[in-house]
């Protein structure tokens, strides 16, 4: 009878995934799932499972593939998503807002939901895309690109709740996975390139109550207003569109912030303009700014600070520290003490050339004459950046450090503007040097040091994250759609497949029926990989 | 000397002539300029600030891929291109999308030029002693090793298409910024072949010799690849035609695909 019971509850478990906050904490020991955005909440994004290998993933074929479908209403976009995957279902987002549950046995559809998204919905500076849903309890929770958070039942997408996050009028939009903590749903804005002024949500994820926000342009009297002069801080940026990472132990939320506002015009907002460019370190209870690190102080050139941090425990310089790490758009690789936000190491791991390095407290040395100008300034990273949200992957066994690099200078212009509601709101542009003058590359750096290990050429700036595996293998992505996994020691290719369409997401791992599986996508085509 | 005035840009095309309409008509001096503005706040952060492309394409061109006249050029700004970066601008209201495509027109403004030699002559030279069709198609005609070049009167200015028969290794273009019909010499084993890059990632190359065949390569098969930047397959062709025939080719191109 007992066992009985066992099996009853097994089987009601498989078929309405249940994910408290404590299976998210644990995310690292449930192998078989992928049970938020960067697989944990340190955010290593790497898969513990090793059945495929560096001895058999040249045998990987596609067992499943899922073709999204053309969204009903506000055109196309482009495909971002990270799926997650509970306890054999995998929920994925479409663009631009829609989500979908697959079985991830065989890839049928189990439900869809769409939102009515406006034809005139605003996305200034960024395509239609989504980047993928978070779980918690019975729910999925998904942000839309006109700037609304909803609630839908895990089981059936049926909506439970559905709130405004920001005025989608003049600018706000949602992109990013939320993030699931304790009772609370995270959420971050899309918006700088319209000149709002940024910040980090949390809803009460049951009711859809707004719990607490973080503005990440100080006002006055604020602390940090003192990086600002006059109403500049009113239009000032600072989105913060890319999902956090969390320790859970020391009870901080580490969440990064983009560019200031206007973009490439910085006459308009002399200052360090806190905290754009920074990553933020929270109370995930009250929203309370605990510390806060800016990478690059009053940013012209668009390099949002928008890359995933990652979290690790070492011991550095014969002390143990709990560090995060981030690879960030402006070229450099930073380790912070992720208690005090110390800075830690920094060091260039992609061609730059705007500053000759870093001082003791990990503030860029700006090479006079380096930022963008009326006639134009050739400059390494084009603003797109050494990367980009795409994410990186940490391996905690070898303590290697992944990250897809975009080796592409541009030349940047300035251009005068102000400020109009619900338009862009840039100063400037850039022609970048593409084609022939513009390559990509995997690159596998030391965590400690930053040094170059080795890296994996691609034909142009990639656009998709890469993921690295107790087998031995990262698994990556190009704008030419090849998916492929290198060798995590030498960078040496292993296998890849010509998908058809350009890989612009994040792969992931997961394991049905005890069978260990390999997500990406090409185009609008999800794959699912397999050795049988 | 034949002389005839060539007009490629249709918004010049349009003002010049009574009966064409286009959505365009009417726009002012002023209306160009703030055209130019938005197009600085709304364009330029893929286009470049001078249009000349970046992430974007190069809209510095009379003739671009996707708009056939100015009614598609509004649309492409309205609504996007799918498929593509470029998304629908709907942050413009009518009058102000006027306006940028107005500016965009401008940007594929080529002098109206003078032809320097005789197109019917030149035509002659082109298919005789040039030897042209054995590389180019006009019209269906010829082969297709190089560029077609049944437009490229519409494309090309006269300074270029001069230099294009002089040095064609200088005036090799670019497709997203990739050159095109770039040589590359590659070895895998005993087989070496050169050609012309059809395709290429990081794990395979693509490539089509003059005599028109495919080969496909997986890069790991390759024992040497290299890319020969700034060389064209094409011979210049400054000592093989004298300057009269040179003269009239160039004309000869000019009067390809341009409007009557």
């Amino acid at each position: 009878m007992k066992k009985l019971i066992i099996a009853l509850l097994a089987l009601s478990f498989h078929a309405n995934a249940q994910v408290p906050y404590e299976r998210l904490r644990n995310a690292a020991h449930e192998r078989d799932n992928w049970l938020t955005y960067s697989g944990t909440y340190w955010s290593e994004r790497y898969s513990a499972l090793d059945q495929i290998n560096k001895d058999n993933v040249d045998d990987l074929k596609v067992i499943w593939a899922y073709q999204m479908q053309p969204a009903r209403n506000a055109g196309n976009g482009l495909v971002e998503t990270t799926p997650i995957v509970v306890d054999g279902i995998m929920y994925v987002t479409e663009p631009p807002s829609t989500v979908t549950a697959l079985d991830a046995r065989s890839g049928k559809t189990l439900w869809t939901w769409s939102p009515n998204i406006p034809d005139e919905v605003k996305h200034i500076g960024f395509p239609r895309v989504n980047r993928g849903v978070a779980v918690l309890d019975d729910a999925v929770y998904v942000g839309t690109l006109d700037a609304r958070l909803v609630s839908l039942d895990a089981a059936t997408g049926a909506v439970r709740w559905d709130v405004e996050v920001g005025d989608n009028h003049i600018g706000f939009s949602l992109t990013l996975a939320p993030l699931a903590i304790k009772d609370k749903i995270i959420v971050g804005v899309s918006g700088a390139e319209a000149g709002v002024r940024g910040y980090v949500d949390a809803y009460d994820s049951a009711t859809g109550e707004l719990e607490w926000r973080f503005y990440t342009i100080p006002a006055p009297g604020d602390p940090g207003s003192e990086t600002w002069q006059g109403d500049a801080w009113q239009t000032g940026g600072g989105s913060t569109w890319l999902t956090g990472s969390f320790d859970s132990e020391l009870d901080l939320l580490y969440w990064t912030v983009g560019n200031p506002a206007p973009d490439w015009n910085g006459d308009v907002r002399p200052g360090d303009n806190l905290y754009s460019c920074s990553i933020i370190a929270l109370r995930p209870d009250t929203g309370e700014l605990q510390w806060h690190f800016q990478f690059t102080p009053h940013d012209t050139h668009d390099w949002d600070a928008n890359q995933i941090p990652v979290l690790f425990d070492a011991e550095f310089n014969g002390e143990d520290r709990k560090i995060v790490a981030l690879a960030n758009r402006n070229a450099f690789f930073y380790l912070l003490d992720r208690e005090t936000g110390e800075f830690l190491h920094g060091n260039e791991y992609s061609k730059q050339t705007w500053a000759t390095g870093l001082d003791e407290n990990g503030r860029p040395l700006v090479i006079p004459g380096s930022e963008p100008t009326y006639e134009g300034n050739l400059v390494w990273p084009s603003l797109q950046g050494a990367t980009n949200w795409f994410s990186p992957s940490y391996n905690p066994e070898t303590g290697q450090f992944f990250v897809a690099t975009r080796l592409m200078g541009a030349i940047y212009y300035k251009s005068d503007v102000e400020y109009e509601e619900g338009e862009p709101f840039l100063g400037g542009g850039e022609q970048a040097l593409s084609g022939d003058n513009a390559s990509g590359a995997i690159r596998a750096l030391d965590v400690m040091t930053g040094e170059q290990q080795w890296e994996f050429m691609l034909y142009s700036p990639p656009w998709a994250g890469v993921m690295a595996t107790a087998g031995g293998v990262v698994f990556g992505g190009s704008n030419e759609g090849n998916i492929f996994a290198l060798d995590a020691d030498t960078g040496e290719p292993l296998w890849d497949f010509q998908s058809g369409g350009a890989v612009r997401t994040n792969p992931i791992s997961f394991a049905v029926d005890g069978k260990q599986r390999i997500v990406s996508t090409g185009g609008s085509t999800l794959y699912v990989f397999g050795l049988e | 000397m034949k002389r005839r005035m060539i007009a490629v840009l249709l918004f010049v095309a349009i003002s010049m002539s009574a009966t064409a309409q286009s959505p365009l008509d009417g726009l002012t001096e002023g209306d160009l300029v703030d055209g130019e503005r938005l197009f600085r706040i709304h364009c330029a952060r893929c286009h470049g600030i001078d249009g000349a492309g970046g992430e974007g394409s190069n809209l510095a061109r009379p003739r671009l891929k996707y708009v056939s006249d100015d009614d598609a050029l509004l649309g492409v700004i309205g609504d996007g291109i799918p498929g593509t970066g470029m998304p629908a601008i709907w942050t413009l209201d009518e009058d102000q999308t006027r306006r940028v495509a107005g500016y965009v027109r401008t940007l594929g403004r080529l002098e109206v030029e003078e032809m320097p030699g005789d197109p019917i002559r030149g035509q002659t030279v082109y298919q005789t002693n040039g030897g042209c069709p054995a590389c180019h198609i006009i019209s269906g005609a010829g082969k297709g090793i190089g560029p077609e070049l049944t437009y490229v009167g519409d494309q090309r200015g006269l300074d270029y298409l001069r230099r294009s028969l002089t040095d064609p290794a200088e005036t090799q273009s670019q497709t997203s910024g990739y050159t095109d019909y770039l040589i590359v010499r590659l070895r895998a084993g005993d087989e070496r072949v050169e050609g012309l890059r059809i395709d290429e990632d990081a794990f395979s190359v693509i490539i089509r010799d003059i005599s028109g065949t495919v080969h496909s390569f997986r890069k790991e098969d390759l024992e040497e690849y290299d890319k020969v930047f700034s060389h064209s397959l094409m011979p210049g062709y400054g000592g093989a035609l004298n300057a009269q025939d040179m003269d009239d080719v160039v004309s000869y191109l000019m009067s390809l695909g341009s409007e009557e």
